[in-house]
C-alpha cells in the first residue's frame, strides 16, 4: 500500500510499524528458520539424493547463475532446493515464472518476514538487477509467464479508445476488489486488496499474469497482452496521473466513508466554533 | 398638467400608510419586530440545518436544468475520455455532461452533495442538543416528532438523490434498496415490483426516484419545516435557566435589529463553508464509478454517511433466516430485520419520546426552561445509549473501509461491531449517569463552600486548610452560607468572581459564564436600570 | 391591545404607557413603548463603546468595512476565474484541474467574510441588549375553550348527523368509493405482478434455453465472444452473461456469472461436496465452476474471489461463500448459498449452460421455492 494520495502516505505508518518487527527478532526468526530449514533439507537431500543431483547439472545462464546464488541465499529457507517448495512453509516455484518473482520480490513481499494471512508490501531487499536474475533462474527452472518487454501501456495517440477501453476491462474484472478509484479494499480474515496508486506498469501486468497471494490469474487467454496494457493505460493516467477534478483533496477516493468523516471534523467543526463566536458575549 | 413636487422624505411613511390601509399590517408586524429570542450557542445548530436546506434548493434548481432522468441507453461522447464510447443511461450521461461541460456545474454538483450532507449532520446534531436539554418536553412534543420526521424525509431525499446519477455506486444500491424491499414479508416482490415497473432495475425507477427527488420530498420537507418553525415562533424558544429567567418569560434579543442580523451573517457563513467544502474537497466522483452494470461492483461500497447506520446493522445482522414451512415453504430474510423493522423502529419510536419520559415522571406541566444534561442524568444515560448504538452501527456501515486501512480482520471488525453493539450501549448508559451525578455533585460542593481558591492555609493548629472563596453571603465565622442549587451554571475558578481578569479569554469564556454573576434564585432578578436609555441608536 | 397584567407583574407593567404622539418623545421611546405594549421590557440597550466616535468604534467600522470589501474582492476573483479559467476535462494535472477549487475558495472566503461582516457589525456595533418578554404561555380561558367548544360540537349538530342517519350510511357509502378512485389510477397504475407469464421473471435468468429456442445458451464475455475452457486459467475467473442479444446488459440484471477455473486439488473437493447435493449434482464441468455473481443477501455482485482460499466475498455486506462447499455462506449476514449453474461444452468448444439456474437468484423473499 505505497499509496501516494495524502491518505495513503499517512497510513503508510502503519504499514512501517506492521512489516518491520525488530531487527532482533527479524534476525532470531531468520535464524530458527534456517535452522529447520538446514535440518529438512539435510532430510530431503538423503531421501532425494540422485533426483537433485541431476537438477543440479541443468544448464544455467549466467544471469540465472547469479539469480540461483540469491536463491540459494534468501529463499531457499521456504520454496527449497531447486524452488520445489517445501510442505507448510513455501510453495513449490516450478512453473511460475519470471513474473512472479518480478512481482513478489520487485514488490518487496518477498522474502516474507513472518508467515501470516498476506504477504505485506515493504521496500524491496533487492535491487532490479537481482530481481531479473532470480526471475530468469525461475524462468529457466521451470519456465512460466513473463512480463513482455517494451512499453506496457498504449499510447493514445495511436489508439485513443484504449483509455475507454481499460476502463471498461478495469471496472468489470477489478474495482470489486481493488475499488473504483483504485484505492484498494479488504478481504475476508485480514486479507485485502492492495492500493494501485504507487504501482508501476510491471507490477500491474504481472499481477494480473501470476496471481498472486490471492489474486485471481488473469491468463493471456482472458485478457490478451493488449488488453492488459489497456487497464495499465486506465490505472496509470486515469487513477494514478490525472488530477483529480473535484477539489484540492480527493479524500482517498474512499467513497462515503471519508465523505462523512469530512462533514464533521471539517462541516460541523467550523460552524459550531462559528456558533461559539456569534452567541458569545463580546 | 403639473405633477406635484414629490417629497422624498414624506415616501417610506406614505407607503406604509398605504400598505396598513390595504393589509392592516402595522399591529403583528411590530409583533414581529418586537419577539425576544434568547441568545446561546446550541439554539444555531438547527439553524445549520436550515440554512443548507436553502442551499440545496439553490443549487438543486441549478442542477435540473441540465440532469435528464431518462434510462435510454447512449453511448457516450463527451469531455470525459475514459468513458468514451461506453453505453450508458442518459441519466449517467447528462451527470458526465453537467460536471464536465457545463461551467461550473461540477461545482454545483459538489455543493448539492456537501450541502445535503451537512444537512444531515446539521439535523442530528441540533436532535442530540434538543434531546439532551429536555427540549422536546410538553408542550413542544409535536415539534419534536417533526423533528424526527425530517430526518426521516430528509434520509429518503438522500438517498433518491444517490441513486440519480445511475452510475455504478448508485445502482448498487438500488440493488439493495430493491433487495430490501423484496425481503418484506408476503407482500416483499409485489412491493419491488410495482416501484421498479418490473423486475430490477427495469427503465423507470430513475424517473420516478427523480420527480421523488424534485418534488415530493423537497414538497414534504419545505411543509414540515415550515411548521418546525412556525410552531418554535408561536410557542417561543426554550431557554437557559439563569438570573432573572423563569418558566413565564424569554431573556434575549429583541428579534430586530440584532437577532435577524446574526442570523443573516449566520446564513452567509453555512452558505460559505459549504462553498469551501465544494472546492476543496472532492465528492462522489461519478465518473470514475463507471455506468451501473449488474455485474460490477467496488470494494467499499457505501451509502452515504447517514445512510450508513443501516447498511451497518445490514452488516452485522447474524445470517438469521426464518423459515415457515407451511405449503412450499415461506421465508423471511435476516436483511429484512436491521433494513425494515429496524430503520423502522429507530425512525418512529424516538417520536414517542416525550410522551413516554412524560409517562415515567407523572409531568404533565409545560416547561420552557431547558435542562443542562448532568440534571436529568437518566435522560442524558439514555441519550448517551441511543447516540453509541448509532455510532457503532454507523461506523460498522464503514468497516471494510476501516479493515482495509488500519489493517484489522474484516471477519473481526464485524465480530467486533455485533458485540460493540450489545455491550457498548449500556456501558455509555452507565458511564454518562456517573459523569452527569459527578458534575453534579461537584456543583453542590461548590454551592455549599464556596470556589476552591488553590491557596491553602496553616491553621495555628497546624491543620492545613484550602481557602473556598464564598459564592454568596456569609457566617458570621466567614463560612458560606450554603446556597440552593439551581440547575444552572456554577463558577469553579476564583477569577471569574473577579480576583483576576480571565485567564482565556474567547468563545468558550461566556458559555459558562452566568449572565450577571448571581446564581442563587434568592437573589433579585436583573432590574431595569433608567440612565442606560441615554445611550441609544435613536436620536 | 391590551396589556393583561399578570398577578406575578408583567414584566411590561416596569413602566407607564406613554402617549405616542408627544412631540417630546425620541424615537427609542416609541420603540420602548411598543416594545411594552408586547409585554416586552428593554432591560439594558448599552452602546458597546465609550462615547461617540471612539477609537474602538472606529476600528471594528474598518473590521467590518475591511470584510465588506473583502467579500467583493473574493467575489471578483470568483467571477474572473468563472470566465478566463478552462475548465474542460483533461487528463492529467491540467489547469481546468483547478477550476471548482477556485471557484470554491473564492466563494467560500467571499460568504464568509460577507457573513463575518454581517456578525461583527450585529455583533460589535449594535448596542448590547438584554430583553425580557412575557411568554403567554396560559392556556386560553376557561371560557374560551367553553366556547370554542360548544361551537364547533353545534357545527356537528346544525349538520344533524347523528339524527339523520341515513345521511350518516349515504355518506359513508357515497365518500367511501370515491376515495378509493383517488388511490385507484396511483395503486393500480403501479402496481405489477412479478409471477405473472410463462415465465415468471423472479424464476428465469437469461441463461434459460426455452427462450433461445430450446437451445443451450452460451457463456459469453461482455461483448458477446464465447469462452473456451483454456480461456480460463488456473486460480483464474471470469465474469459471465448469456450469450443472447442484450445479454451483459441490464435487461438481465440476474444473469451476470462468475466461471471460476479451481486448482485440481480444490476442483475435487468442489465436485465431491457438489455431486453429493442432490441440486447441484453434475453441474461442474472439469475443473471449472459457475456461481450466480448475484449475491443472495442483498444482490449485489458477490465477486471478491480469492483463489487461495477459495472465498467469495460480497463487498457490500460482506457475506463470505466458500466455492468448494457449493458456495455455502460461511459468514456474514448471508444466509443461503450462491445458486450454482450447470455447464458444459458445446460441439464448437464454447461453454454453455447446460440448463437455467435450479435455485433462484438474488436476494432472498417470502414465496421463494
Amino acid at each position: 500500500m505505497t499509496s501516494d494520495t495524502p491518505a495513503g502516505r499517512r497510513f503508510r505508518v502503519f504499514n512501517r510499524r506492521r512489516s518491520a518487527p525488530s531487527r532482533a527478532r527479524r534476525r532470531l526468526g531468520a535464524a530458527a528458520r534456517m535452522l529447520a530449514a538446514l535440518a529438512l533439507a539435510g532430510g530431503v537431500y538423503t531421501a532425494f539424493a540422485p533426483g537433485a543431483f541431476a537438477e543440479d547439472t541443468r544448464q544455467l545462464s549466467a544471469s540465472a547463475q547469479e539469480g540461483k546464488a540469491l536463491f540459494d541465499n534468501s529463499c531457499i529457507t521456504c520454496h527449497g532446493r531447486n524452488a520445489e517448495g517445501v510442505e507448510g512453509r513455501g510453495p513449490s516455484l516450478i512453473g511460475v515464472g519470471s513474473a512472479s518473482v518480478e512481482f513478489q520480490v520487485g514488490t518487496g513481499r518477498m522474502p516474507m518476514t513472518r508467515q501470516e494471512a498476506q504477504a505485506e508490501q515493504k521496500p524491496p531487499q533487492f535491487d532490479k538487477a537481482q530481481v531479473k536474475q532470480m526471475g530468469q533462474y525461475i524462468q529457466e527452472l521451470g519456465g512460466g509467464p513473463q512480463i513482455p518487454s517494451g512499453d506496457l501501456t498504449t499510447s493514445l495517440e495511436q489508439d485513443p479508445k484504449a483509455l475507454a477501453a481499460g476502463g471498461e476491462l478495469f471496472r468489470i474484472n477489478c474495482t470489486s476488489c481493488h475499488g473504483f478509484g483504485g484505492a484498494g479494499g479488504a478481504l475476508s480474515s485480514g486479507k485485502y486488496a492492495p492500493s494501485l496508486h504507487g504501482a508501476t506498469t510491471e507490477q500491474i501486468y504481472a499481477a494480473m499474469l501470476t496471481g498472486p497471494q490471492n489474486m485471481p490469474v488473469f491468463g493471456d487467454n482472458e485478457l490478451t497482452p493488449d488488453q492488459k496494457r489497456e487497464i495499465i493505460t486506465y490505472v496509470k493516467m486515469q487513477l494514478q496521473d490525472d488530477k483529480d477534478p473535484g477539489g484540492l483533496f480527493n479524500l482517498g477516493r474512499y467513497g462515503p466513508v471519508t465523505e462523512g468523516l469530512a462533514i464533521f471534523v471539517v462541516g460541523i467543526t467550523i460552524l459550531v466554533f462559528a456558533a461559539l463566536w456569534i452567541a458569545g458575549k463580546s | 398638467m403639473r405633477r406635484r413636487k414629490l417629497d422624498l422624505a414624506q415616501v417610506p411613511a406614505n407607503v406604509g400608510k398605504g400598505l396598513d390601509d390595504r393589509y392592516k399590517a402595522a399591529t403583528p408586524l411590530r409583533g414581529l419586530l418586537n419577539k425576544v429570542f434568547p441568545d446561546h450557542w446550541s439554539f444555531l445548530l438547527g439553524e445549520i440545518a436550515l440554512f443548507s436546506f436553502i442551499v440545496l434548493l439553490l443549487t438543486g434548481v441549478f442542477l435540473t436544468l441540465f440532469f435528464d432522468p431518462s434510462m435510454k441507453e447512449v453511448a457516450y461522447d463527451g469531455a470525459y475520455p475514459a468513458l468514451r464510447g461506453a453505453e450508458m443511461s442518459q441519466a449517467y450521461a447528462s451527470s458526465l455532461d453537467l460536471s464536465f461541460e457545463v461551467r461550473g456545474g461540477l461545482f454545483m454538483r459538489q455543493m448539492h452533495h456537501w450541502a445535503a450532507l451537512l444537512f444531515m449532520a446539521s439535523i442530528v446534531v441540533h436532535m442530540a442538543r434538543v434531546f439532551f436539554t429536555g427540549a422536546f418536553r410538553k408542550p413542544r412534543e409535536a415539534n419534536w416528532a417533526i423533528g424526527v420526521a425530517l430526518f426521516l424525509l430528509g434520509f429518503l431525499a438522500g438517498f433518491t438523490g444517490y441513486s440519480l446519477p445511475d452510475d455504478g455506486l448508485s445502482g448498487t444500491g438500488l440493488r439493495i434498496a430493491s433487495a430490501i424491499m423484496l425481503s418484506i414479508p408476503v407482500v416483499g416482490s409485489w412491493v419491488s415490483a410495482s416501484i421498479f415497473g418490473g423486475e430490477f432495475p427495469g427503465e423507470l425507477i430513475i424517473g420516478r426516484f427523480y420527480i421523488a427527488h424534485v418534488l415530493l420530498i423537497p414538497g414534504g420537507l419545505l411543509a414540515l419545516i415550515s411548521v418546525h418553525l412556525g410552531l418554535v415562533f408561536a410557542q417561543k424558544h426554550t431557554q437557559w435557566p439563569g438570573p432573572g429567567r423563569t418558566n413565564d418569560n424569554v431573556v434575549g434579543e429583541r428579534m430586530f435589529p440584532r437577532y435577524a442580523l446574526k442570523q443573516g451573517g449566520f446564513f452567509m457563513a453555512v452558505f460559505g463553508v459549504i462553498a469551501l467544502m465544494a472546492g476543496l474537497f472532492q465528492i462522489n466522483p461519478i465518473w470514475l464509478f463507471g455506468p451501473y452494470r449488474a455485474s460490477e461492483v467496488s470494494s467499499a461500497s457505501q451509502p452515504d454517511w447517514y445512510v450508513m447506520f443501516m447498511d451497518g446493522l445490514v452488516r452485522l445482522m447474524p445470517a438469521w433466516q426464518i423459515n415457515i414451512p407451511i405449503g412450499d415453504g415461506y421465508v423471511i430474510p435476516p436483511l429484512f430485520w436491521p433494513a425494515v423493522v429496524g430503520l423502522g423502529a429507530l425512525t418512529t419510536i424516538p417520536m414517542f419520546y416525550p410522551f413516554i419520559e412524560a409517562r415515567r415522571l407523572k409531568d404533565k406541566t409545560s416547561h420552557h426552561l431547558l435542562q443542562r444534561p448532568r440534571d436529568n442524568p437518566e435522560r442524558t444515560g439514555l441519550g448517551a445509549m441511543a447516540f453509541t448504538f448509532f455510532i457503532v452501527a454507523t461506523l460498522s456501515g464503514g468497516n471494510d473501509v476501516i479493515a482495509d486501512k488500519f489493517h484489522i480482520s474484516l471477519n473481526a471488525m464485524t465480530w467486533a461491531g455485533r458485540i460493540g453493539l450489545v455491550i457498548l450501549p449500556p456501558l455509555a448508559y452507565w458511564l454518562a449517569v456517573r459523569i452527569c451525578l459527578g458534575l453534579q455533585q461537584h456543583d453542590r460542593e461548590v454551592l455549599a463552600h464556596g470556589v476552591e481558591t488553590g491557596i491553602i492555609k496553616r491553621a495555628a493548629d497546624g491543620r492545613f486548610y484550602e481557602v473556598h472563596q464564598p459564592l454568596g453571603p456569609v457566617d458570621d465565622h466567614g463560612h458560606p452560607l450554603p446556597l440552593d442549587y439551581a440547575g444552572w451554571v456554577v463558577p469553579k475558578k476564583m477569577n471569574r468572581l473577579g480576583a483576576l481578569a480571565p485567564a482565556v479569554k474567547g468563545f468558550f469564556y461566556p458559555v459558562e459564564k452566568p449572565a450577571e454573576a448571581p446564581v442563587s434564585p434568592g437573589m433579585p432578578p436583573v432590574t431595569a436600570r433608567e440612565e442606560r436609555e441615554e445611550i441609544t441608536s435613536g436620536r | 391591545m391590551t396589556v393583561v397584567k399578570e398577578p406575578h407583574g408583567a414584566h411590561g407593567a416596569g413602566t407607564e404607557p406613554v402617549d405616542v404622539n408627544d412631540p417630546r418623545l425620541s424615537r427609542f421611546d416609541i420603540v420602548r413603548e411598543g416594545a411594552r405594549r408586547d409585554d416586552i421590557e428593554i432591560v439594558t440597550y448599552e452602546s458597546q463603546f465609550q462615547g461617540v466616535n471612539s477609537k474602538a468604534e472606529k476600528r471594528v467600522v474598518r473590521n467590518i468595512a475591511f470584510l465588506f470589501l473583502l467579500s467583493g474582492a473574493a467575489a471578483l476573483v470568483f467571477l474572473v476565474f468563472y470566465i478566463v479559467w478552462p475548465w474542460e476535462f483533461k487528463l492529467g494535472v491540467a489547469r481546468s484541474d483547478y477550476f471548482t477549487p477556485i471557484l470554491g475558495i473564492s466563494l467560500g472566503v467571499s460568504l464568509l467574510a460577507l457573513g463575518f461582516a454581517i456578525l461583527s457589525w450585529a455583533k460589535k456595533l449594535l448596542p448590547h441588549e438584554v430583553s425580557i418578554q412575557d411568554r403567554h404561555n396560559t392556556p386560553s380561558s376557561d371560557e374560551d375553550r367553553l366556547i370554542t367548544g360548544q361551537t364547533i360540537a353545534y357545527l356537528g349538530e346544525e349538520l344533524g348527523v347523528q339524527r339523520r342517519p341515513l345521511l350518516k350510511g349515504a355518506i359513508g357509502l357515497g365518500l367511501a368509493p370515491l376515495g378509493l378512485v383517488a388511490a385507484a389510477p396511483l395503486i393500480g397504475g403501479l402496481i405489477q405482478n412479478p409471477h405473472k407469464g410463462a415465465e415468471p421473471m423472479m424464476y428465469h435468468t437469461g441463461f434459460d434455453p426455452v427462450p433461445n429456442g430450446g437451445k443451450p445458451v452460451r457463456l459469453t464475455r461482455e461483448d458477446g465472444t464465447g469462452i473456451r475452457p483454456e480461456d480460463v486459467s488456473v486460480g483464474g475467473q471470469i465474469t459471465v452473461f448469456p450469450g443472447i442479444p442484450h445479454g451483459a446488459t441490464n435487461q438481465y440484471a440476474d444473469s451476470p456469472t462468475l466461471l471460476i477455473h479451481l486448482r485440481a486439488d480444490d476442483a475435487a473437493a468442489a465436485r465431491a461436496q457438489s455431486q453429493a447435493d442432490p441440486i447441484n449434482k453434475n453441474s461442474m464441468w472439469g475443473n471449472y465452476i459457475a456461481y450466480s455473481k448475484i449475491c443472495t443477501h442483498a444482490g449485489c455482485p458477490a465477486s471478491l474471489y480469492e483463489q487461495q482460499t477459495n472465498r467469495l466475498l460480497c463487498p457490500c455486506h460482506q457475506s463470505q461463500f466458500l466455492i468448494t462447499d457449493n458456495a455455502r455462506p460461511i459468514f456474514g449476514p448471508a444466509s443461503r448459498r450462491l445458486p450454482q449453474l450447470p455447464i458444459e461444452v458445446d460441439d464448437e468448444g464454447f461453454f454453455v449452460a447446460a440448463s437455467d439456474y435450479k435455485e433462484t437468484i438474488g436476494p432472498d423473499f417470502w414465496e421463494r421455492p
